[in-house]
């Protein structure tokens, strides 16, 4: 059975390889020049110093300089990438089978098919944890130095780090080879798979990922004047420390001279990415316990 | 010489009450037949009868909506590794993965069934010369059919069920697809159900024969023996059904006389059989398309009906 999973899959698995070397160059070659630049700077020391106050124009100069590249870019292709990749490879592993008539080879050798089901979901799951491992290895290295400026625990950051983007692909995963399941066909089952995916991923990191631990509550005095809003998104944040996510203004806040910020502060990067990791995981692990406990009932 | 593990004397088949149901519609039932070891049994029906809907039950693709069903003295349970190990299967349009070489599917045999036999499968292909490296998209359909039937004869299995495994083929892959299958048949003895609408194609092959239509089993039987119990009647037209000795199954009236094919009663047709009849033997094909032509007592799309009128078919064929 494992070397029947493997042949089946192993054009997909050449083309994930592909992608992931793709990345990888673009990667080496984008990121080479931005350590470059960063020690060229000498950003490292100033950050060091002063969590980068003592250096604004150096810093302002390296983000608009990569700052388009490494985050507009990446998260306009990354947002659905990870849903992409897992739909390509969950919808086709049952619709193929029954859009083309092969179940009834596939299930009447002396397999049954829960124990086919299991081998395949056993191989290619791993083999999506390894692709999202390495893709967040190269990008983690890749984005290194502008972690150092912005911390990675604010949006476009966090959602290609650590373990997050390894559970979005999963899920997307589950949800297309269930709906392979249900709609028999390859192309439909991906777009049913790939619209609630992106809703949920999208629900969860604006409504949900803020929330996940009650924010904190930063105070600043502006007895001597500071225009309200700023520092929301500069170098180093308004609270002073690299990495904090700054979430925004509670409303109602009268015209005194304290402005509050909500924050969630660096060090809850990891807590969150297994929060969240979780939260796609367990709707992965619906996904297909249904789809077993479906091909188990199925009539054919 | 593949049958060691077959227990006793045990039928390859039996089923009992046997009927399987998709939403409301019948797709079988009430089918009762018990079929011995090493037969080779043509299933003929039209497209819907229900053909495909019992061979999936037999080799365990399909659970029963109701009924009993044995193989090889066993109840077959869906999906179950033994119900599976026991049946070699060619679905309808032989299914093969296209981009897979021959090689490759014969690996994919091996891989999933403990008690392939690979020199069979190879053995096949050199004979017909197709070159194991070919890919599955680069054959011809009768080569396709010809894998798909080595996979199943590889695979060892004491029952063989084949659906429709011709009826996508030019004459001449019938030919020589039905000529492998006997050869196969009669050298390993294994029990061969083979469905077909082709009734021309099962002449030749079967010695056992069942026919469906709209989901009801009309005759089930050894051929030698359903041949034996029929007559072709040639009877002047006024003759009542019931003035015949025995069941008229099919009548064609012309000017002055009926030809009736009628399952006979032995003992009403030496005492009731008249000078004046004309009595011949029947073929296999009349036979068949006889029966296939016969208003199916049941309909299949109406349970309630079907309920209130047990299992008419199924009854008088099978006494």
């Amino acid at each position: 059975m494992i070397w029947v999973s493997w042949r089946q899959s192993r054009s997909q698995a050449i083309a994930c390889l592909g992608v992931l070397a793709a990345l990888a160059v673009y990667a080496i070659l984008v990121g080479s020049s931005m350590r470059t630049a960063f020690s060229h700077d000498g950003l490292a020391a100033c950050l060091a110093r002063s969590q980068g106050t003592s250096c604004p124009a150096a810093v302002s100069a390296f983000m608009n300089k990569f700052g388009s590249a490494v985050n507009i870019a990446f998260w306009s292709v990354l947002l659905i990438a990870p849903g992409l990749l897992g739909v390509l490879v969950g919808a086709p592993l049952i619709a193929r089978e029954l859009e083309f008539g092969t179940w009834r080879l596939a299930w009447s050798q002396t397999v049954p098919r829960t124990r086919w089901l299991a081998v395949k979901l056993a191989l290619v799951t791993g083999g999506l944890v390894l692709l999202g491992a390495a893709i967040t290895a190269v990008i983690t290295w890749y984005r290194a130095p502008m972690d150092r400026l912005t911390g990675h625990l604010i949006n476009n950051v966090y959602d290609f780090e650590g373990l997050v983007l390894t559970a979005y692909i999963l899920c997307a995963f589950g949800f297309a080879l269930l709906a392979g399941l249900l709609l028999r066909r390859s192309i439909p089952a991906m777009i049913a798979a790939f619209i609630p995916w992106l809703a949920i991923r999208l629900a969860v990191e604006y409504l949900l990922r803020p929330n996940f631990q009650a924010p904190l509550t930063f105070r600043q005095n502006c007895a001597s004047g500071c225009s309200v809003g700023a520092g929301i998104g500069s170098v180093p944040p308004v609270t002073g420390h690299i990495g904090d996510w700054v979430l925004g203004q509670p409303a109602g806040q009268s015209g005194n001279q304290l402005v509050s910020y909500l924050y969630q502060p660096a060090d809850r990067f990891w807590h969150f990415q297994f929060i969240e990791a979780g939260l796609f995981v367990a709707l992965t692990a619906a996904a297909l316990g249904a789809a077993i406990w479906l091909l188990h009932r199925r009539p054919a | 010489m593949i049958h060691d593990d077959v227990v006793g004397n045990a039928p390859a088949l039996r089923t009992a009450g046997l009927g399987r149901r998709y939403g409301h519609v019948w797709g079988l039932r009430d089918c009762t037949l018990t079929v011995p070891a090493g037969a080779v049994v043509g299933l003929v029906g039209p497209n819907g009868a229900g053909k495909t809907t019992l061979l999936q039950m037999i080799i365990g693709l399909l659970q029963p909506t109701e009924g009993q069903l044995e193989v090889f003295g066993e109840t077959t349970r869906a999906n179950s590794a033994k119900a599976l190990a026991r049946v070699g299967y060619v679905a309808q349009d032989h299914p093969l993965y296209r981009d897979f070489t021959v090689a490759d599917m014969f690996h994919l045999g091996r891989a999933m069934n403990p008690s392939w036999d690979q020199g069979v499968a190879t053995a096949r292909m050199d004979a017909l010369g197709i070159p194991l490296k070919r890919k599955i998209k680069g054959l011809s359909g009768g080569q396709q059919a010809q894998v798909s039937l080595a996979m199943a004869l590889a695979k060892r299995a004491p029952l063989l069920a084949l659906d429709e495994p011709v009826s996508s083929l030019d004459p001449i892959a019938r030919l020589d697809f039905m000529r492998e299958l006997m050869a196969a048949a009669a050298d390993t003895g294994v029990t061969v159900i083979v469905a077909s609408h082709v009734v021309s194609e099962l002449e030749r092959l079967c010695d056992w024969l069942i026919v469906l239509t709209g989901g009801r089993m009309q005759l089930a039987g050894p051929v030698d023996d359903l041949l034996a119990a029929h007559r072709l009647l040639t009877v002047p037209r006024a003759t009542r059904d019931a003035e015949l000795p025995g069941l008229a199954i099919h009548r064609a009236d012309s000017d002055r006389h009926s030809t009736v094919l009628v399952r006979i009663d032995p003992a009403r047709l030496a005492a009731q059989e008249r000078r004046e009849w004309g009595v011949e033997p029947v073929g296999f094909e009349q036979l068949v398309l006889a029966y296939l032509q016969r208003p199916s007592g049941a309909s299949t799309d109406n349970p309630a009906q079907a309920a209130a009128r047990p299992g008419p078919a199924t009854k008088e064929v099978t006494r």
